[in-house]
This record gives structure tokens, sequence and C-alpha cells, in this order.
């Protein structure tokens, strides 16, 4: 039975989604704060973190905990779910190594669905991949089970969100994607500038890599299209 | 009382409240005028100074008087063989003698006195000493003066006489024809009478007569009298010469008219005086040599010296009043120099100053040039004692002279006078010295304090005009706070006004960001209560609920949804304000994003009619395309919320004005009055209430406006009414149309 720890400071929230997550046949341990999280962490680690960012009376109580969890275990995947939803926040939490970012006004299913996700990939890795779900364009491989990216060989370390933007954008090349279809591709609803942020933090990942890396195409208004180089 | 206070209090309002719209440097500049006082102030000061330095000058003339009197007092041998003592002198009758310039030939044709002509007298029936018929017209008359020269006295005679009577060839008398009489008191004492008759024009005898008045007989020819005479078509002129030695101070001339030549009998006698007694004798003055030889020496002097006898008739004199270099000149003659700012003073500076200063004429008409006779309240006072001086005008008025007198002591009694007189150049000079280096100094002053007040005033009025500037830009038409005022370091009242108003700024930037704030931190607050509801109800829906209680359940979802929407919109604006202030600039082609966007549109809705024309021209910008995206897409959805069913929407991209210019018109309801600015404001709607199905806040133009400030351009609403169609259909085709101007990039 997969081990989940939420910490949340709102109590009904905590409860809520405690009791859903329960439903789904996970264990689900809730903190209301980071101290006691920390404590409880310290003495064994879940297999999965949900971390809202303000905890009681610490601000970035939750960039903290993240910060301190992803220094216990590298593998951890984590969570944050938050009801700020400014550029920055986002952009500070996935820095500080949160494999999602998810936005309060996320729906059950949507959450648990996000949940799975991580759990197969974190199960899937180490483990043989299997030749059938790989994507292969170019340079780019994309192993769908471990939800891995591989550039040229090498992997390239993206969120959730991102692996199913790639996905969707490789899965037909030259075809234009629009905002609506990435954002249900990669399963989630927030507002456009979200999607042009995610695709830019995407192009950065890729271009870390291969300076001349331009697979990604804009269609001005329209939305972004997979270009196989060459 | 009271309307005559309200008149008052009106126009005393009125008064405080002009305000002329004149600048800190134009009032700076007119009160700096006031510096225009200084060469006022100096020119009085310069006036005051040349006054005490007249007053200077005229007691050293009065000082050089003194002295030369004093070398003259008491010395009765220059003054006694004189008519000095004399009263009183009698025009004609007493005599003086002119210095005259040069010797005369003795030829009787007068040539030679044509200058002294003016100063000859008429002698005539005033002067008429005997007549033998009383009733008889006078009809003889002269013109006589006499004259001196080396050691000589001329005279002549112009006599008019209808009847010449010259002496007989063989007669032994002398007075039985015109002939002239001389009478003088010689040096020695003695009366000398001669008589002066000729046979024929030529060279004249002359003869020394008894001393005794009443003999005319026995005469001894005296040759030491020269002289010629000569007839004319009017009567005879006689011009003679005798030695100073043989006159004295007593002199008469008589001329003895004879009319018939038969009865040779005396018909008048007409003269200077009456000379057969030494009595009736007139004087003569002949200029003292004794004097001049006295003045002679301060003939170096700078000024002109006259010493005159009691009458005022002029005694000896020495130097020239005009070219005499007065003291005062020659003290502030200056060394040439050669140096800039000398060179520069000479050609500009004084060419200006001597438009106003006069300089000193070195030609003036000086009427006492050749005065034998001088007069003036000084001479008078000098006269009856006292020092005195004046100062007059040269009749053309180009020169002042002042003239200083001293009397000259015999015992107790003045017997002259010593008068010096001098030109006021030298004054002058120093004058037009003293206000060249005024001026020069008021000048220096003027201009630097002129200067100077004007870059004070400049520094004043920019670090106004700047404070101004910064206030005007701190805060836009929307009343945001565009910059902040930096305050200025300077420690005066403008650092003070600067420092409180970037303190306002910044107070004021605070509240307006609190403001600005309201919409996502509420969203944020309301997100975690509505998470909890939201949650709560999925819990709801998941269980198995009667169709009642679902239907319930599905409406509260419904609201909860509605109400995360407005949160997401919330937010929307506030988190592109935020990106915006960190966005990465691109450069891309405006028509591509524009064409891009329409076919996206059309796409999307099927239903709608776009009118699309965009131009050829890339119109290459600066910004970020998908904002631009953002942008197109708050104004295609502003446009199709507010467009009429069926209606058309068009889409035009041109160049306009240098300006990228992309125009959204619909057709549908137009915007009420005044409202064409408001719409672009956050939260703003004139939307109608009516059909209603998602919420709105009126964020979507207020998002377009701030993509569009954020490129730099301008956004503005219109409304549009289609002319030239039936009224029926007029309504359903007016419209709105929302023009943005972007800048973009000039192709090479």
């Amino acid at each position: 039975m997969k081990r989940i720890a939420i910490v949340e400071d709102e109590v009904a929230i905590r409860e809520n989604y405690k009791e859903v997550l329960q439903q789904q046949g996970y264990s689900v341990q809730a903190y209301a704060n980071r101290p006691m999280a920390m404590q409880a962490f310290s003495t064994r680690l879940p297999d999965l973190a949900i971390i809202d960012i303000g905890l009681g009376d610490e601000i970035d109580g939750g960039f903290t905990l993240c910060q301190s969890l992803r220094a216990m275990s590298s593998n951890l995947p984590i969570i944050f779910l938050t009801a700020r939803d400014s550029d920055f926040d986002t952009v500070c939490g996935l820095r500080l190594g949160a494999d999602d970012y998810l936005s309060k006004d996320v729906s059950f299913p949507h959450l648990i669905a996000r949940l799975a996700a991580l759990f197969r990939r974190s199960d899937l890795q180490g483990t043989e991949s299997d030749e059938e779900s790989l994507l292969e364009r170019d340079q780019l491989v994309i192993d769908v089970n471990r939800m891995q990216v591989y550039w040229s060989k090498t992997a390239i370390e993206l969120t959730v969100t991102e692996f199913w933007m790639v996905h969707a954008l490789a899965k037909r090349p030259g075809h234009v994607r629009n905002r609506q279809e990435l954002m249900q591709e990669a399963k989630i609803f927030v507002d456009d500038s979200t999607i042009t942020s995610h695709v830019k933090r995407i192009r950065k990942k890729f271009q870390a890599l291969d300076a001349n890396f331009d697979c990604i195409d804009t269609v001005y208004g329209m939305g972004y299209r997979w270009d196989p180089q060459g | 009382m009271s309307t005559l206070f309200k008149h008052f209090s009106g126009l005393k309002e009125r008064v405080l409240t002009f305000h002329p719209p004149i600048g800190l440097r134009s009032k700076v500049g007119i009160l700096s005028l006031f510096l225009l006082c200084l060469p006022w102030l100096g020119y009085q000061y310069v006036w005051e100074m040349e006054k005490y330095l007249r007053y200077g000058q005229e007691k050293t003339l009065e000082g050089t008087t003194q002295a030369l009197a004093t070398a003259l007092h008491e010395r009765p041998n220059l003054f006694d063989i004189q008519a000095s003592f004399l009263t009183q002198v009698e025009q004609g009758r007493d005599l003086y003698a002119y210095q005259l310039a040069g010797p005369i030939q003795l030829d009787g044709k007068l040539n030679d006195w044509a200058l002294y002509r003016h100063r000859s007298i008429n002698y005539g029936h005033g002067h008429q000493i005997f007549k033998h018929d009383v009733q008889a017209p006078l009809n003889i008359s002269f013109n006589h003066m006499v004259g001196k020269y080396g050691g000589y006295l001329y005279a002549f005679f112009e006599v008019t006489d209808p009847s010449v009577i010259y002496r007989g060839s063989n007669s032994l008398k002398i007075d039985v024809n015109d002939h002239l009489a001389i009478a003088t008191l010689a040096p020695d004492g003695k009366f000398k009478r001669y008589i002066i008759a000729t046979q024929k024009d030529g060279w004249v005898s002359s003869y020394e007569l008894p001393a005794d008045p009443q003999k005319r007989m026995p005469v001894t020819p005296e040759l030491k009298i020269q002289g010629k005479w000569l007839k004319t078509e009017t009567g005879y002129n006689v011009e003679i010469r005798l030695p100073l030695e043989m006159v004295g101070s007593k002199l008469g001339f008589a001329i003895y008219d004879v009319n018939d030549k038969k009865t040779r009998r005396l018909d008048a006698i007409v003269g200077t005086s009456a000379i057969d007694d030494v009595e009736n004798l007139g004087t003569v003055l002949v200029p003292s040599p004794e004097i001049e030889s006295i003045i002679k020496g301060m003939s170096h002097n700078s000024s002109r010296i006259w010493v005159v006898d009691k009458h005022g008739r002029v005694l000896a004199k020495s130097g020239d009043i005009r070219t005499s270099n007065s003291v005062w000149t020659r003290t502030v003659q200056d060394k040439p120099d050669d140096s800039f700012w000398a060179r520069f003073k000479r050609d500009y500076l004084h060419r200006f100053y001597y438009k106003i200063l006069t300089t000193p004429p070195k030609d003036f008409i000086d009427s006492l040039q050749d005065s034998t006779v001088l007069e003036g309240s000084h001479i008078k006072n000098a006269l009856s004692g006292k020092q005195g001086s004046t100062w007059r005008l040269t009749p053309d008025n180009k020169a002042v002279i002042l003239a200083a007198a001293s009397p000259i002591w015999i015992d107790d009694k003045v017997m002259g006078v010593v008068i010096a007189e001098e030109t006021t150049h030298g004054i002058r000079t120093l004058r037009n010295k003293a206000l060249e280096k005024l001026f020069n100094v008021i000048l220096t002053i003027m201009s630097m304090g002129t200067l100077s007040l004007f870059f004070f005033a400049s520094s004043i009025s920019s670090r106004i005009r700047k404070l101004r500037d910064e206030a005007e830009e701190a805060i836009d038409s929307q009343g945001r706070i565009r910059k902040t005022i930096l305050g200025s370091e300077v420690r005066d009242e403008i650092g003070d006004l600067s420092r409180s108003f970037s303190s306002i700024v910044s107070r004021l930037g605070q509240y307006t960001h609190y403001l600005e704030n309201m919409s996502s931190r509420l969203s944020h607050e309301l997100r975690t209560p509505v998470a909890v509801v939201r949650s709560s109800l999925e819990h709801l829906s998941l269980q198995h609920l009667d169709p009642d209680t679902r239907k319930y359940v599905d409406r509260a979802e419904e609201g909860v949804s509605r109400l995360n929407m407005i949160l997401n919109n919330m937010s929307e604006a506030t988190r592109l304000e935020e990106s915006l202030s960190n966005a990465e600039n691109d450069i891309f082609p405006l028509s591509k994003v524009i064409s891009g966007c329409m076919q996206g549109y059309q796409l999307t809705y099927p239903e709608k009619q776009f009118v699309v024309s965009i131009t050829d021209e890339p119109l290459t910008m600066t910004g970020v395309p998908e904002y631009i995206a953002q942008l197109m897409d708050k104004l295609i959805a502003n446009a199709m919320e507010f467009s009429n069913e069926g209606t058309p929407i068009t889409v035009t991209l041109e160049m306009k004005h240098r300006q990228a210019e992309l125009v959204v018109s619909n057709f549908g309801p137009i915007l009420p009055d005044k409202m064409a600015e408001q719409i672009f404001e956050s939260m703003v709607s004139v939307r109608q209430q009516k059909a209603q199905d998602k919420p709105h806040l009126g964020l979507g133009l207020y998002i377009a406006r701030l993509i569009t400030d954020f490129h730099e351009g301008t956004i503005k609403a219109r409304n549009l009414t289609v002319e030239n169609k039936p009224s029926s259909q007029e309504l359903a085709l007016s419209g709105v149309e929302i023009i943005v101007s972007l800048p973009y990039i000039k192709d090479k």
C-alpha cells in the first residue's frame, strides 16, 4: 500500500483529500504544519508528499519542507498543491525539485491521475523499458512507461506536466496543438500563459543539452507543434 | 460703506490674484535690472568727486594768482608811469597801445593795420576841441589807433577832410595848414609838444614846439618821429612811429584842420584830448615790459596769466589757454600699453564710453584771445580787494574756463589784478578716466552679477522644472504610479519639496499597490475556502445520492466552478502584470502573429464570419508574441460578445502614421457616452445585464491595455456608425471598433 503524506494547514481541505485518497486505497498521513511533518519524515519517509506552500505561520513553509525532503531523498515524488498560482511561485516550486505543481482548484480525478502517473514513474524507475512504449523522433526518445524523455540518448528531467506536453507535441510531429489540446493532454487546467511558460521551460531544458534545439515551433496565436529538425 | 469695502476687497483680491506668466528666470532678470543703479551711483560719486576737483583747481589757481600778486605788491614803479592812478579811463581819450604782431611799414597805406582795424576809434564831433565857427558843420573826422612793437609806438590817422591844405612851400609857419599835433608827458616829467606838417605827400617832418603852451614858435625839427603822409580820396592818411622812451604815461593827438588856402584860418581841432596842457592830456597805456618779464617766469605754468591795471586794461599776458597742459592732465597721462585688455578697452569699450562722455575739445573759441580790457565778477572782486574766481563757458559751449583773480596792493590801494585762467579740461580728462575705470568695474560687476544671478535662477528653475516633470511623470492619466520620484540630496527648500514629493509618491505607490493587489490577494484568500467547498462537493458527488440531492449538489458545483473561474480571471490580470514585468522581448513579425491568430479563430468559431485584411508588410516589432496573441484573444472575445447575430467581425492590420494599426470592429451595441476611456480599466464593464452565462469582470480589455502599454502602444475604442444606410438598418449596423496602435521596427 502506497503511503502518501499531506502537509496542509487548512483542516477541511486536509481531511477532504485524506478521505478521497484513502478511498483510492492509499495510506494517508496528514500533518498540519512543517515541524510535525518533519518529525514524522525523519523517522520514515512516505512514498509521495503533497505539500501546501503556506503552512500556518510560515508563508513559504512548503518550499522549506520541499528542500528538506529533496535533501533526504532524490526520488521521492513531491507535489505542490496550493492556492498560490503566480508564475513566480510555480517556477520557484518546480525549481526546488517538486515533481508537480497543482492549483487547489484541481479536481479529485485529476489529482488522482497525477498521483498515479507519478507513482507509475517512480515504480518504473530502474526496470527494463518496454520496447513498445517507446516513441522515437530522430534524437528524441520518449519512454511513456517510465515517463522518461531522452534527447540524443541523454535523459532530460521533466516534470509530469512537461512530460505530457512533450509527449502530446511529439506524438504527431508537424501538427499544431493549440493550448486547449495541450492542457487536455497534460491533464491540467490553467490559463494560456501558464502553458506558454511551461513551453518555455521545456525549451530551456532541451537547450541546456543542445544549444541548437528548436524542435518546438510556435505557431503564433494558435499553439505549438513538434518540428522534426532538418 | 459696505459697498465701498466690498469694492475695495474685490480690488484687493484681484490684485492679489494677478499672476503674470513670467518664469523665474525672467523675474530674476527683471530684479537684476536694479544692478543698473550701480552706474548711476558711480556717476553720482564721480560727479561729486569732480566738484571737489574743481574746488581744488579753483584754490590752486587762486594760489597761483596770489603768488604772482605777491611778486608785484608794493612796486609802484611798475604802475606809476602808467595811467593806473586815474580813477577812471575814458574810451578814446585814454589810449591803449596794442601789442602789434610785427613792424608796420610806414607807407600811409594802412594795409598793415588790417588785423587791428576793428580796434581803431573814430574821432569826430564828440572829440571836437576847437571850432572857429560854431554854427558851421564839422566836416573833419578821423580813425585812429596806437600800437606797440619793438620799442616803438606806432599810430595811424585816417583823416576825412574834404580839403587838404598842405604847408606852403616857402612858408615858415607850420601851423597854418592841416597838421597833426602830439603832446606827451615825457618819462623825465617834461611836457613836450610836436607838430607834424608836410608840404606834400611822403615822409613827414616833425617839429618840436616850445614848452610854453602859448608859444608856437620857434620850432626845432624832431627826427625821431617818423612817418608818411598820403592823400586819399576822402582826405589823407598819416602813419607815424616814435620811440617808446619819448612817450610817457600821458599822450594826446590832435588833428588841426585848415580849409581856406588863402586865409589859412584854423577852422577846427579834433583830437584824442586837449593837448595844450599837461592836465588835459589823455593817458596812454603801453603794456608793461617789466611786468611781462616778471610773469614770463610763470609762462611755464599751465595757466594763462594776465596782469591788468585797475581799469581792467591788460598790462601783461603770458601763456596760452588752448595749448596749456594742465597739471591735472599731466598726472593722468597713461603709459602706452599694448596688452590685449588695453587694446580691447581702446577699441571697443572706449568707443562705447565716449558716446556718453565728452572728450575735452582741443579747439574752442577763446573770446579773450587778444583782449585788452578784461571784465568779470572775479576782477571786480579782486579790485575791491578780495580774491575771486569764476567759471565761464566759452561762447561755443565747448569748454569751461576757470578764472581766478588776486589784487595787487600798493599802499592799501588795489593797483591791479593778476588773473589766471585754465580750462577744466584736466579735470574733465581726470573725470573721464575715473568714469572709464568705474564703467569697467561696473560692467564687470554687472555682467558677473547678472550671469551668476542668471545661472542661479536657471539652476533653481531647472530643478523646479525637473521636479514638475518628475511629478507629472510619476502618475499617469489613470492615476497609477508610473515612476517613483528620487528625492533630491540638496539640503534646501527645493530639495525638501522634492523629498516630500518623493515620500508622497512612494506612499501613494504603496497604497496603489495595495489596491492593485487587492484582487489577487482576494482571489488567493478565496481560493482556499472555494477548495474546501469544492472538494467537499466532490466528495458528496462521489456518494450515491438520490436525484433530488444530486440536483442541489450539481447546482452547488456549478456555482463553485463559476466562482473558481472568477478567481482565475481575477488573478489572470495580476499574473499577467507580474509576468510582463520580467518578460523577455523577442523580435517577431506582427502580421504573422495576427494572421495566425485569425486562422485559429476561424477554426475555433466556424459559425462566426471574420472579415480579415492584413497588410503584406511583416511589421517587425519587439515584444512578446504570446502576449500579442493574448491581446488578440481578448479583443476577439470582446468583439464576439458584443457582436450581433449574423454580423461579421472585421479585423484589419495596416501601417498608419508610422505605427502598426490593428482595428477590431464589430456590429452591435455602441458604447455609452464617455465610456470609451473607462472600458480599459480593471473591473469596468458596460455589458448589459442580460445573457450572463459566464462570469464577467471586465478584465478582458484591461488585459488588452496592459499588453498594449507593455508594447508601448496605445489602445482606444470608438463608436462605429455606418452612414448611407436606411435608418431601419442603421441600428443594426452600428458598432464599436477598438484601435490598437503599436510601434514597429522599420525595415531597411
